[in-house]
């Protein structure tokens, strides 16, 4: 069964912070995930501004730290050979990114995208094309789409390299129209015809063999080989194309230029970002809005984002803690909230496969249409999963993260009452609103543990326990499963 | 082939073929050598769901293609690996696995028997935090790279300390997550101090003697080394992990060879390819050295890209017959060299 109520925290919700920090961590969640009470606290230092222009500018902080790392003790990681290795990798990543912003768009980018490991039996490849979306995500629409269009995994997964002058294939000009720029209804079947002429001649190299590999899923003698682009002039149709009106010898390049230019591609591309970063449920003012700034920009993310950021809609208090997580921000953000994985453990497996357990295989999206999102995340078998997963994350209290959370909890007083040890918990974890039900719940859980006392040696061991099984409470409300 | 002024290195031929079982190597990281040209060659597999752990094993073959057959699987009982990172073969022909994840030293007979299995998790002398590798030394004793705890630790064949050296730093005699280590004839130690991007030598009582390489991708530079091996006229070979290489440095210090992978297919691998013919044609005619210009990490995606590079070079043994065995742990092979001296 499927949830369809879209949820909502109400009007009856309890804040516990005030509205300059409550706005910080609703940045923080959205654009990243699941920030701890110290991210919390720097983003509230800096100013909401400053926070989102640094959030906007990844490149300024260091990549991956920790990279070398995870090649060296998960070898199937340096090789990204197989498809549950790539996944932990991109989990590892999430967790550890110190580019929060960076990591989101890829997987927005990814679900838009949506490229599978299914039909290409090359894991690597679609990591690869993770990379551009980290590297161009915040850039130039249409320079995503060139590199979109170049990518290998992009023009294996829709068939590009069989895209010939003589004999053209229409599966990327048709997609590129409808699914990744446009939106049906905006192009005609001719656009359609003419695009992909534009596109003959973008392959890779060894095609054929390539090709023979993936079809049969062989990784013989060596593994797999790394796809490469290549541009064959002599299989181009650079003969006159009219595409949306232009009339010309056009060129791939020439066709992503016409569609960054169109008002629809503006419109669409707006209203998948409000989609992900906002709310599900579409708000038609706020994406013209959006989509001016794409128009008025010539189609700068960076730009639309900023202004997405800082707008007014995006503070709503109905849209915050109103999305559902996917599984990847739920299982990678409660990791980064617990401190786990921040070195290499083999038990990356077992998160990523949490995060297919949950309906979200990464790396590997069901159709070229990605995954349905919303309160499709969550029907009532992958809800137990979605509980357990994060309350086992939350279950040591070695862990740095958690570790921080009590030690911050303690913070508070050496005797807690029930009210008090859950506000306090929540406070540490960075969650300044829930309903009263949520509250009254938590409260009913300390209730028979009465004062927990933090001020006798005989009782620490005790309180510590306490505080992870209100944090395992926590991790299972509906505010910590929103976002 | 590249030549220097008193040897010389050739390419001689590869010999695996990547395959869960049998034979052939999956994400190889480490080999030892017996005696006739045998090979053991630890598998680490990955990743570690229930359905992979069989992928970790030990292959025992030769130098010559010569299949002998396997042992060993994943798991946490008695004599089954997790993360296998090490094998060293002792001069009783005992077999000495590391296994990183299980934190242990687990010992086989020369057959593939498990007998024990010794090792203690910590920081304290004598314990372990993920063993790295092992190497023996003239007196029999075994040495040990225990990466997390950044020193080189020297133990009895059946685990009782014996001393050690170093710690966390980038001073003469510290490590950063030490990966390989050797020993020469002497009982000197040659220390792959990964994440200083240099190799270290000390006297066989720990004393530091000199180092190799700074961080860079540069001749005589290095990026992270994972192995490192030594002759008997002084050449030094290391396992250029991160640059995706070998560099040999002659006694002198100076770089005598770099190797950057020459790969072609073993008799298994030929096989294959005659059993799947439409394969072998379509590969026939490729360009299996593409034009390869990767924005990122370029070593590591040429070597994705170029299949007869070295991609995660991870150990590298030497034989008394002068050839020169890398572990290509991301291609599931090994390359032999020859030295000609």
């Amino acid at each position: 069964m499927t949830l369809t109520q879209q949820p909502q925290l109400g009007a009856a919700r309890i804040a516990l912070a005030n509205a300059e920090t409550i706005r910080a961590a609703h940045l923080l969640r959205r654009a990243g995930f699941t920030p701890t009470r110290a991210e919390i606290d720097r983003a509230v230092g800096r100013g909401y501004e400053a926070t989102v222009d640094e959030l906007l500018h990844p490149e300024d902080r260091p990549d991956l730290e920790i990279e070398d790392l995870i090649r060296r003790y998960h070898v199937d990681q340096n090789s990204l050979m197989l498809l549950e290795s790539s996944q932990g990798y991109w989990m590892y990543r999430i967790i550890n990114s110190q580019r929060p912003l960076e990591e989101k768009m890829a997987l927005f980018w990814h679900g838009l995208f949506a490229t599978a490991y299914g039909k290409l039996n090359h894991a690597k490849a679609v990591v690869n094309q993770t990379h551009t979306f980290r590297r161009h995500g915040l850039g130039k629409f249409a320079d995503i789409l060139v590199e979109l269009s170049r990518d290998p995994a992009m023009i294996f997964w829709l068939d590009n390299k069989d895209n010939h002058r003589d004999a053209p294939n229409e599966n990327y000009g048709r997609e590129l129209l409808e699914l990744f720029s446009m939106g049906i209804g905006n192009y005609t079947e001719a656009d359609v015809k003419a695009a992909a002429r534009a596109f003959t001649g973008w392959t890779i190299d060894n095609a054929e063999y390539m090709s023979i590999r993936a079809s049969r899923d062989s990784f013989w003698p060596y593994g797999r080989i790394d796809w490469q682009f290549r541009y064959r002039e002599d299989d181009h149709d650079d003969t006159e194309k009219t595409f949306l009106g232009h009339t010309g010898p056009l060129s791939g390049q020439d066709v992503i230029d016409i569609i960054v230019q169109q008002p629809a591609t503006a419109h669409y591309i707006a209203g998948k970002l409000y989609n992900f970063f906002v709310s599900d449920r579409p708000d038609e003012e706020a994406i013209g809005i959006m989509a001016d700034e794409f128009t008025r920009t010539g189609g700068d993310i960076r730009a639309v984002m900023r202004r997405m950021f800082l707008s007014d809609f995006f503070a709503d208090e109905a849209v915050r803690l109103g999305r559902v997580k996917s599984p990847a921000e739920l299982v990678g953000g409660t990791a980064r909230l617990a401190g786990s994985h921040q070195s290499p453990e083999w038990t990356i497996s077992n998160l990523a496969m949490d995060v297919n357990f949950m309906g979200q295989e990464i790396l590997n999206p069901p159709t070229v249409e990605g995954w349905h999102t919303g309160m499709e995340w969550i029907d009532t078998g992958n809800l137990v999963e979605r509980i357990n997963a994060a309350g086992a994350e939350m279950r040591d209290t070695a862990r740095p993260g958690v570790r921080a959370i009590i030690d911050r909890v303690k913070t508070r007083g050496d005797r807690l009452e029930p009210r008090q040890l859950a506000e306090a918990c929540l406070d540490a974890m960075g969650m300044f609103e829930v309903s009263d039900g949520t509250m009254d719940s938590l409260v009913a859980l300390a209730a028979p543990w009465g004062e927990i006392r933090f001020d006798r040696a005989d009782s620490i061991g005790c309180a510590e326990e306490r505080v992870v099984e209100m944090l395992q409470l926590i991790v299972a409300s509906r505010e910590y499963q929103l976002a | 082939m590249t030549t220097t002024m008193t040897a010389t290195f050739t390419y001689s031929h590869t010999v695996g073929f990547l395959a869960y079982r049998g034979r052939g190597f999956i994400h190889p990281v480490d080999l030892t050598l017996g005696g006739n040209g045998v090979m053991y060659v630890l598998n680490r597999g990955g990743a570690e769901s229930v359905t992979r752990l069989d992928l970790k094993r030990v292959c025992v073959c030769t130098a010559d293609e010569g299949y002998i057959g396997e042992w060993g699987t994943g798991g946490t009982e008695d004599g089954q690996f997790w993360w296998p990172s090490a094998i060293v073969r002792t001069g009783d022909g005992s077999l000495y696995v590391a296994d990183e994840a299980l934190q242990r030293i687990i010992v086989f007979s020369p057959e593939g028997e498990f007998i024990r299995h010794w090792g203690e998790v910590g920081d304290a002398p004598g314990q372990i935090n993920r063993p790295a590798d092992i190497a023996v030394a003239p007196d029999g004793s075994l040495l040990i790279s225990d990466g997390m705890n950044h020193r080189i630790q020297r133990f009895t064949v059946d685990g009782e300390y014996l001393g050690g050296w170093g710690g966390y730093g980038a001073q003469a005699g510290q490590f950063n997550t030490p990966w390989r280590l050797a020993c020469d004839a002497d009982g000197n130690v040659f220390v792959a101090d990964w994440r200083n991007d240099r190799v270290q030598a000390f006297t066989p009582d720990g004393r530091f003697v000199g180092q190799w390489g700074v961080s860079g991708d540069g001749k005589g530079q290095l990026n992270r080394p994972s192995s490192v091996a030594v002759d008997d006229e002084g050449y030094i070979y290391v396992s250029d992990w991160g640059n995706e290489r070998v560099q040999i440095f002659a006694p002198d210090g100076e770089v005598a060879a770099i190797l950057l992978g020459d790969a072609t297919t073993s008799s298994w691998a030929d096989d294959y390819l005659a059993a799947n013919p439409d394969e072998q044609r379509a590969r026939r005619e490729a360009d299996l050295a593409p034009a390869v210009n990767p924005w990122r990490d370029h070593r590591r995606e040429t070597s994705a890209g170029v299949e007869k590079f070295f991609w995660g070079p991870s150990a590298i043994n030497l034989d008394a017959q002068g050839r020169i065995y890398v572990v290509d742990s991301c291609r599931h092979r090994v390359q032999i060299y020859r030295k000609n001296s």
